[in-house]
């Protein structure tokens, strides 16, 4: 709980422009991050400190995000924030009309001081239904999905094994989950990973 | 239940962008994104004709309805995160014998998967799946 705590008011004092920024926020890899996290939301309740929805305007650091429920979202990127699209990446590759997850400390003004922000990240399943040079056709819920294979970023995971490129073992009808990010507005999506079953 | 070893996900559900648009509230009716929610396997008789974990060997995964809490350890660094059922899923026999690890921790088949909300508590959502224990207490 003390880690917590120091962890989210460093993570707040950045985002209010103090002088704690990234380094501030310790060494913590990626899964310590997470496992530091502890949350008293019940089970089954929305949490206050994650917000999704679209990107309608940046300004400065602060992106305004228009939930797909409607709710309006301040979100505010600081210098301890990750951000996903595709792969980690910057805040400048950020743009308005991108979909996105954040996860954060929820401030007293309502802005939510991002600790991770993950852009236009998808998690479908599917099937199989064309191979292209460089792509996947699937049927994803009635929906034609094209998923395109990024030289030296895509990956495919067979049945558990370690990633690798090579997505030659992918065949038609099987069914795969794709990690990906959308390209918005349209049925298209980059992969990340894609999961097969044997 | 004895706690159930095995891999966790994520999905989207309710209202969404996105491919996820078309994902609705779930078998409960009360699925969102952004609560403390997921998918269980075993549901009803109809969703466990859909998912069978049965195929894949996995046994102990009691019958729970909408609203049950289950508990979910990411096996990679402890973080446990509690949600109720939303969904019937995962449809575990798609990835029969599937295995994730985080060096000496292991699980195999699909167990539960959470809601982005709930996920993202407990491991990045671009890590996509986790060895996972599940739990009621």
């Amino acid at each position: 709980m003390h880690q917590r705590m120091d962890r989210r008011r460093l993570l707040a004092t950045a985002a209010l422009g103090g002088v704690v920024g990234a380094t501030g926020l310790g060494s913590l890899a990626p899964e310590a991050a997470f496992a530091a996290e502890a949350t008293a939301v019940g089970p089954g309740l929305p949490d206050p400190n994650f917000a999704e929805g679209r990107i309608s305007k940046i300004s400065g650091s602060m992106l305004l995000v228009t939930g797909s429920d409607t709710v309006l979202h301040s979100i505010r990127i600081t210098d301890g924030t990750s951000i996903w699209k595709l792969h980690p990446t910057t805040f400048d590759r950020v743009a308005v009309g991108d979909g996105l997850y954040a996860r954060g400390v929820r401030l007293p003004d309502g802005t939510l001081a991002a600790d991770s922000v993950w852009v236009n990240i998808v998690n479908l399943h599917g099937h199989i239904a064309s191979v292209g040079r460089n792509l996947l056709h699937l049927d994803h819920k009635g929906q034609r999905i094209v998923a395109h294979v990024v030289p030296d970023r895509s990956a495919a995971v067979y049945n558990g094994t370690p990633a690798v490129s090579d997505m030659s073992l992918l065949r038609v009808g099987r069914h795969v989950q794709v990690l990906g990010a959308w390209h918005p507005d349209t049925n298209e999506i980059d992969i990340a990973t894609v999961y097969a079953a044997a | 239940m004895a706690a159930l070893r095995g891999e966790v996900s994520w999905f989207c559900c309710g209202s969404a962008w996105g491919p996820c648009g078309s994902a609705g509230g779930g078998a409960c009716g009360t699925c969102r994104s952004g609560n403390y929610q997921h998918a269980w396997p075993n549901t009803s008789d109809a969703c466990l004709a859909i998912t069978r974990p049965d195929a894949c060997g996995v046994t102990g995964m009691s019958r729970r309805g909408c609203g049950f809490r289950h508990y979910t350890t990411n096996l990679c660094n402890g973080a446990r995160i509690g949600t109720t059922i939303a969904d019937c899923g995962p449809q575990t026999d798609l990835f029969c014998g599937e295995r994730t690890c985080c060096g000496s921790a292991c699980g195999s088949n699909r167990i539960i998967d959470l809601t982005p909300a709930a996920y993202s508590v407990i491991a990045s959502l671009s890590t996509g799946l986790r060895p996972c224990s599940v739990d009621t207490v």
